[in-house]
């Protein structure tokens, strides 16, 4: 806008690389399917033709932690899948985010027992908690929306991996 | 089914083996000695007049402060005409009960549930081990001594001390 | 001189099929499997432990979370026997909404059934149209008792409150509608020669190794045997209804597939009869122990509000005694042991699960195949994981 549109005309747009980066990744963020209980269910719905979460750019969830962007914990996570749970949150490539969808995942939810970790933020560290037991599509929909707002409004060089010289 | 057909068969192969009967709610359920248990549970599957093919499921009850401590109830159902019975089995802590896995393959799953949950080692099986929590899990959940909330409540939660056997 | 040496293949919990966290260990000759040990436990949650200390009110979401893809017919398999254990039944309309719910919620588990047993073995269209069906029944739920996935309707004593004329409505229009989506699905799978030549011959048990292995549900009536919890020890007016019990003969995936689908089309059946010949009367039965008072006497009458208290805080006294009692659930026979001491809390509450002995003969469903085979196998024994580890 201004000075630049006078000098080179309208078929050239002038932005900061961090504006470019975080538009690109905002917008086709790829989240791994990660469902453990109830809560998956609703994450499928939100896929599904009614809600269909392919228009914000979650095209596809892939199977693979290497291939994704965005881990969606949806469930209760017992004591004995969180090593799973760590292990694949290791093996997904930087950037990455993570959403505790559901009371279970975020707080342990109403199972409050022995066998069962009392928030998965005990684990991974988690972007955007979504409540509801279980959330409906649309909740998911707008955690995922704040995602999208938070990798909006990211610096680049304060991002972890950044200091590893990778952008 | 009339049940007193059966209880007499059992009575016939193993005398001294059924303690007492009772009704709860319009099913029938028999008493077992421990030392007869075996025989009654293969008479139950293989006699002409019992045929309970299927063994439903298998329930242990913690009965803290009484001895002998645990009840263990087999619910077994007749495929014929649809009858369920109920065999009750006493037994205390460190004895070991004989497994029926080999009578009934759905034992075996729920024997280590069992074995898991409460404690009670069943001999003869043919793989004993933890099922539903972890293969280093210290006590047995079930057990009236055991705090709902676990060992470490208080602490956050580190994967890696059960990362090998999970 | 080469070895013949067998390869470990991990299908861990993490693995793109809804089934949920089921890891099974194969054991590879060629693409043969030789060996399969399923591990469960990965969405172990306490569930028994809890309801221990837990008084009988509050149970009842947690049972929800049991066979969380068909919700509603869990709650009942509890209510009936805590309602069993203190004496009480339900009066007539409870139990007519009680039948439309849980066969509502059996058309809900059978939906997910089919399109995720579809999407595992390739063909991926199916769950478009089934979780569109879905989403109508999610509304119902929705309408009667504001949650869509886990509706907690059933309470011991009735039903949390009266259908609606909204409600009434939308579940006639599904009656009309269904049918003309389950023609759809039988024109994609059906006569399919790829479905049949995956599913024919595959995973085959007999009646006899069935019940021996504990097999209950859709995966029994498959293999031959007429065993289902509503016609063997009927509950809540099921007697009152007309529906038949669809049997298979050979026992393999496709009869099971064949079983669920007449399955879809004798509970909207019973769902369509329930509808129309819905009693008028309470929805409640009014033994002062569990009858919920209603807004208006908690407003104006002191042992109304006390009452209230005591039965949402408190809790409800069970008497002492022992039961087992079992429903027909999505997935097989639903049972729950409930010992009662005379106080608020179970004593102990063993919830016998169907699912959890349909994993239990993994093994011997996957010997024998190849690996692709596999995945058809677990679809087709269709297992939730919530109820398999409680």
């Amino acid at each position: 806008m201004g000075l630049e549109n006078q000098l080179v005309g309208d078929n050239v747009l002038v932005t900061s690389l961090t504006k470019l980066v975080n538009w690109g990744r905002s917008n086709s963020v790829w989240p791994c399917t990660f469902g453990l209980a109830c809560c998956a269910l609703e994450m499928i719905a939100s896929t599904l033709a009614n809600f269909d979460i392919s228009r914000f750019g979650s095209e596809v969830f892939r199977p693979s932690p290497r291939q994704s962007d965005l881990i969606i914990i949806a469930g209760t996570l017992s004591k004995k899948m969180s090593v799973m749970v760590k292990r694949i949150y290791d093996q997904m490539a930087d950037p990455k985010w993570v959403i505790a969808m559901g009371a279970c995942a975020s707080c342990g939810g109403i199972f409050q027992s022995y066998a069962v970790v009392q928030g998965v933020d005990q684990i991974i560290p988690v972007d955007v908690y979504i409540p509801g037991c279980p959330p409906r599509p649309e909740a998911v929909l707008a955690g995922l929306m704040k995602v999208q707002e938070k990798i909006r409004t990211e610096k680049l060089d304060q991002r972890p991996d950044f200091k590893s010289g990778m952008l | 089914m009339e049940f007193s057909p059966i209880v007499d068969a059992i009575c016939e192969i193993c005398p001294g083996s059924v303690l007492k009967q009772t009704d709860h709610h319009g099913t029938h359920e028999i008493t077992v000695a421990a030392e007869s248990f075996y025989e009654v549970m293969e008479t139950l599957h293989g006699d002409e007049k019992c045929a309970f093919d299927m063994l439903t499921d298998i329930v242990g009850i913690d009965r803290l402060p009484r001895t002998p401590r645990f009840d263990l109830l087999y619910i077994l159902l007749s495929s014929r005409d649809f009858t369920r019975l109920i065999v009750r089995l006493e037994t205390d802590e460190g004895q070991d009960v004989p497994s029926v896995s080999s009578i009934w393959h759905s034992a075996n799953w729920g024997e280590r549930e069992v074995f898991d949950l409460l404690g009670i080692k069943f001999s003869n099986h043919p793989d004993l081990r933890r099922i539903l929590t972890w293969e280093n899990f210290e006590g047995h959940p079930l057990r009236k001594d055991f705090p709902l909330l676990g060992k470490d409540y208080d602490k956050p939660f580190d994967p890696t001390t059960i990362e090998d056997y999970c | 001189m080469t070895e013949r040496k067998t390869i470990t293949l991990n299908m861990g919990p993490h693995h793109p099929a809804t089934h949920g966290v089921l890891r099974v260990i194969l054991e590879l000759d060629g693409e043969t499997i030789v060996n399969a040990t399923p591990h469960i436990g990965y969405l172990h949650r306490g569930i028994e432990k809890i309801c221990e200390n837990r008084n009988y009110q509050q149970i009842i979401p947690l049972t929800d979370r049991l066979d969380y893809a068909a919700a509603s017919a869990n709650n009942i398999g509890y209510c009936l026997t805590v309602e069993k254990l203190m004496g009480i039944e339900a009066p007539k309309r409870a139990q007519y909404l009680r039948v439309i719910m849980a066969e509502l919620a059996r058309i809900m588990g059978h939906h997910l059934w089919l399109g995720t047993h579809a999407l595992d073995i390739g063909a991926m269209t199916v769950i478009f149209y089934a979780f569109r069906d879905r989403e109508m029944i999610m509304d119902i739920n929705e309408e009667i008792s504001g949650y869509r996935l886990t509706p907690s309707f059933i309470r011991i004593g009735g039903v949390a409150q009266d259908a609606t004329d909204e409600f009434i409505k939308k579940v006639r229009d599904f009656v009309k509608w269904f049918p003309k989506a389950l023609e759809g699905y039988h024109t994609l799978l059906t006569k399919n020669k790829i479905w049949t030549t995956r599913t024919m011959n595959i995973g085959v048990i007999s009646a006899e190794e069935a019940l021996n292995y504990g097999l209950t549900g859709p995966s029994l009536r498959g293999s031959g045997v007429a065993y289902d919890v509503r016609k063997a020890f009927p509950y809540s007016s099921y007697n009152d209804f007309d529906f038949k019990i669809p049997i298979g003969e050979n026992g393999d995936i496709y009869d099971r597939y064949l079983v669920r689908m007449e399955e879809f089309k004798q509970s909207i059946d019973i769902i369509g009869q329930a509808i129309e010949n819905l009693p008028a009367g309470p929805v409640h039965t009014d033994n002062p122990w569990v009858a919920n008072p209603t807004l208006p006497e908690v407003q104006n009458d002191i042992s109304a509000l006390i009452r209230r208290f005591m039965i949402h805080a408190k809790g409800t006294p069970v008497p002492k005694g022992e039961l087992y009692s079992a429903v027909e659930g999505a997935k097989g026979e639903l049972g729950f042991y409930l010992v009662g001491n005379g106080n608020e809390h179970p004593y102990r509450l063993k919830i016998r699960s169907s699912c959890f002995y349909l994993a239990s003969a993994l093994p011997r469903l996957l010997v024998g195949h190849m690996v692709a085979d596999a995945v058809a196998i677990i679809g087709s024994i269709d297992v939730v994981l919530g109820e398999i580890d409680r």
